[in-house]
């Protein structure tokens, strides 16, 4: 826009004063408000981002440290010892196992009382506490050198704690207090001496205890059906390959050095590939996401095959096959399902779903279905259920978009070939639009995922990786999931401590999980998009 | 139908036409199912809600479960009755009956009295964040539809209001927390509540905004303009009038999600239990926006899943979670209702 000289102000009739501020007309002025408000987003985006990041990147630090006293408090010299103690329980349980299966056996194939299948089962008994006691002299061992290892942390992190102190007394000028404060460093040399002292005593202890495992295992009695002599036969199998596993034992508790340091990017490592969320235990604390994640990836799994298609389904029917009557009710209907606040979804889990899906899987003529019955109530299976309810409006509205977006020349050609409807669906009007379906399908992804209420409620909240070796029946387990461990645990920790800043490195994981589901989907959109020419 | 009234020109039955009215039923069965399983949530909250919400003699509301503050509820058999007493009914009873001072009365907490902080709540927290979200967002649509030029600065906002709207809800609230609550050092607060809340909803006003605005005819600015009106005039008097419905209503679905999240919340702004009500024990006006609130939402949480399932807690869980399904439920009806009307109002 021009402005008018002053001095041929005079030479226009209308004449209109512009008000300026900082050289901007009033209309410039609002122009860079409004365009002000629309950075508002950029800006937003990137402090979450930022944030994000400046709470969260402390993390791999303090992990680094963590997993360094873990070293050098001689915490990983114990560990080696106590996966040795921990693959015996691990026997020693499929042992019990066995004894159940016999016992059932007894009870119900032979109808012996039970305390008569308890007398046939005596030997057995004598067989299995000679093979559970073999381990005592591991097991002593083990907590013997817990105690001292505990010791040597507490020491060590104590002295810690004083440096810090130490520190900012320094920082607020207070000299004398900061020299009052002692700090005892911690001599690790000298102090794992105890631990690495006990390694002929172990060498020994452990040559014992393989060997009973030997002998006992030759007093094995016989069991009474093929199937269970073969559990046997298994049994004796995998005791024989725990016990190859002891040399490799010996061989890392004589090569262990904890002066050996640990690569920067284990920190990173043990935090991305760690199947372990342990955090406030007694002996060492384990921030590894990979439970997490497989929790959220199981339930949103669960969640889109059951969403999928009933939302694309519905999707068709609505736009290719219903009346216009239906459509006007049943659109505005799955739209009002997706107001259904989230956290109201979970207490329905909680209140009915879970125990009704629970009863359901008790009844005898569903004892087909892989996993029935179960006894948690709440697992992957209710949360996904519901976070299907929560994925269907997603879906179903964007599907049914990129199914309006199909140009009509393509389906009345096909009418026009003698395709019948379902051909015509099926052959024309789902393929031209895949792409928004996919995206759809992407985007309820991305729905799930991030939904933190229903499976902060309904998933269980077990952190453990679930166990797929149990095939389909993996989905009644109880997980826990990345949304929920942050807003379950968040409200519990300190500021700036290595668990909270946990938290947020989870948080980051996920902001750009979401990112990179929301890219994919735009990416799918605008690559596959057909022409209408 | 049978084979004497059938005509000529009708089809035949055959393999493939039973094929494609399976395949359609199959459809239909999909959407049918989907609308049962809502039905049902929706069913069993509001039945079993509406026996706490409801009572059967005038004023069939009840009336202290919408102004009382949540309590524990004492059960304890006096005299072989059971009673149930809320937290102050019940050390007045003791205080009036001595012989019952020691008795055994088992408690549950917030399972008596009522949920009106919870309401009061929310409502602030929705007002505040909309207030906020609708500033923002309208201005950021107005100047993403009338003011910008295609280039890279408009395809980048373009691209964080994308992705804006599909970060969860919980890393907003994390972003909250360490914006907000922490560096901004708000503590759980109102305000901070209102920020994450309305950032959250952003993109969902502001891409609704820009629908509306596209919506009015390109004649009503060209006119304005032409009669000598500047940009801004053109937009004040001739644009935003005729979008503004459309703005509004279609911003309710924002106010929706908004009162129905819960994660944004639980480290921003929301409390467990807090016995003050939002405007009392005020010392400044500023008091009032660093203060945090309870929330129905989180309220839901809370009974859900901090105390047991029973006879009698249920009452209270399955009483809110009724109260806030039916407002965020008609929240949204309003929302769809209305644009649907616009829909067919308005056609230039």
């Amino acid at each position: 826009m021009e402005t008018p000289r002053p001095t041929s102000q005079s030479d226009f009739l209308v004449n209109k004063k512009r008000i300026r501020v900082l050289g901007l007309s009033l209309d410039d002025a609002t122009k860079f408000f409004f365009g002000g408000n629309a950075v508002v987003s950029i800006i937003v985006l990137a402090l979450i981002t930022y944030f994000l990041f400046q709470e969260g990147i402390g993390f791999f630090g303090q992990n680094h440290r963590n997993l360094l006293t873990y070293r050098q408090a001689g915490l990983e010299y114990v560990d080696f010892i106590r996966t040795q103690e921990s693959g015996h329980i691990a026997l020693t349980r499929y042992l019990s196992d066995l004894r159940l299966r016999q016992y059932n056996y007894y009870v119900a194939e032979q109808k012996m009382s039970p305390a008569a299948a308890n007398q046939a089962l005596v030997k057995f008994d004598d067989f299995a506490a000679q093979y559970g006691d073999a381990v005592e002299p591991i097991r002593g061992m083990v907590s013997d050198l817990t105690e001292q290892a505990t010791a040597i942390k507490t020491k060590f992190l104590i002295a810690e704690d004083k440096k810090t102190e130490r520190q900012q007394l320094l920082v607020a000028g207070k000299i004398n207090e900061a020299a009052a404060v002692k700090i005892e460093s911690v001599d690790f040399a000298a102090e794992l001496h105890i631990l690495t002292g006990v390694l002929p005593v172990y060498k020994q202890t452990s040559a014992e205890f393989a060997k009973k495992l030997d002998a006992s295992l030759a007093v094995a009695p016989r069991l009474t059906t093929p199937e269970l002599m073969a559990r046997l036969d298994r049994f004796n199998q995998l005791t024989h390959d725990y016990l190859a596993t002891f040399p490799a034992t010996t061989r890392s508790l004589e090569t262990w050095d904890y002066t050996r340091p640990v690569p920067w990017y284990q920190a990173i490592s043990a935090f991305l590939f760690g199947r372990e969320w342990l955090t406030a235990s007694f002996w060492q604390d384990w921030y590894g996401i990979v439970p997490l994640l497989m929790g959220s990836v199981m339930v949103s799994f669960v969640a889109l095959v059951i969403a999928v298609p009933l939302g694309v389904g519905a999707a068709i029917y609505i736009n290719q096959i219903a009346s216009s009557r239906e459509q006007r009710i049943i659109k505005p209907s799955i739209e009002f399902i997706s107001a259904f606040p989230s956290v109201v979804l979970g207490f329905f889990g909680i209140a009915v779903l879970g125990q009704s899906l629970r009863w359901l899987s008790q009844q005898t003529w569903l004892a087909w279905v892989p996993g029935f019955p179960f006894s948690e109530r709440l697992n992957i299976l209710t949360a996904g259920c519901l976070l299907a309810l929560i994925a269907v409006p997603t879906i179903f509205t964007l599907a049914e978009d990129a199914l309006q977006n199909v140009p009509k020349a393509f389906k009345e050609a096909s009418f026009a070939l003698g395709a019948t409807r379902l051909q015509t669906i099926i052959k024309i009007v789902v393929p031209a639009s895949l792409s928004g379906i996919i995206s759809a399908v992407l985007l309820g992804l991305g729905r799930v995922i991030g939904e933190t209420m229903v499976v902060l409620l309904c998933a269980g909240n077990r952190i453990a990786i679930p166990d797929f070796t149990a095939g389909l029946a993996v989905v009644t387990q109880p997980v826990h999931t990345m949304t929920g461990i942050i807003a379950q645990e968040m409200g519990e920790v300190v500021r700036g401590s290595i668990h909270y800043r946990a938290l947020f490195v989870v948080g980051i994981v996920l902001f750009f999980l979401s990112l990179g589901i929301n890219f994919i989907a735009q990416k799918i959109v605008r690559k596959y998009r057909i022409s209408i020419g | 139908m049978s084979p004497s009234t059938r005509h000529e020109f009708q089809s035949r039955p055959s393999a493939a036409r039973r094929w494609e009215s399976a395949a359609l039923w199959l459809f239909r069965t999909a959407t049918y199912v989907i609308l049962i399983c809502g039905a049902l949530v929706f069913g069993n909250i509001v039945f079993k809600g509406s026996k706490t919400v409801f009572t059967t003699t005038a004023p069939f509301i009840n009336v202290p479960f919408f102004t009382e503050a949540p309590e524990s509820l004492y059960v304890f058999d006096y005299q072989g009755q059971k009673r149930e007493m809320g937290d102050r009914e019940f050390r007045a009873f003791k205080a009036t009956h001595p012989e019952a001072k020691d008795i055994k009365a088992e408690s549950y907490v917030y399972s008596a009295g009522g949920i009106f902080p919870c309401i009061v709540g929310t409502v602030l927290l929705v007002l505040g964040s909309m207030i906020i979200a609708l500033t923002l967002g309208v201005s950021a649509a107005v100047y993403l539809s009338e003011y910008a030029k295609q280039g890279r600065a408009v395809t980048l906002i373009r691209l964080a209001i994308l992705n804006l709207a599909g970060v969860p809800s919980i890393v907003f609230g994390l972003f909250g927390l360490g914006l907000f609550v922490i560096y901004l050092d708000w503590n759980v607060s109102l305000l901070a509540g209102w920020f994450t809340l309305a950032f959250m909803v952003l993109p969902v006003v502001i891409t609704a905004s820009e629908e509306s605005l596209k919506a009015v005819p390109k004649g009503f600015r060209e006119g304005s303009l032409a009669l000598g009106a500047t940009k801004w005039q053109t937009i004040r008097k001739n644009v935003l009038p005729y979008a503004l419905p459309g703005i509004l209503t279609s911003s309710i679905l924002g106010i929706a999600r908004v009162a129905g999240e819960t994660a944004p919340i639980m480290f921003t702004a929301a409390y467990v239990v807090r016995d003050k009500l939002p405007w009392e024990g005020l010392t400044s006006v500023s008091d009032f926006f660093f203060q945090g609130v309870m929330a129905l939402p989180y309220h839901i949480y809370v009974v859900s899943s901090k105390i047991p399932q029973n006879e009698y807690t249920e009452r209270v869980q399955y009483g809110t979670a009724f109260v806030f399904l039916v407002i965020v439920a008609l929240i949204a009806t309003c929302s769809i209702v209305l644009r649907n009307k616009l829909r067919n109002r308005y056609k230039w």
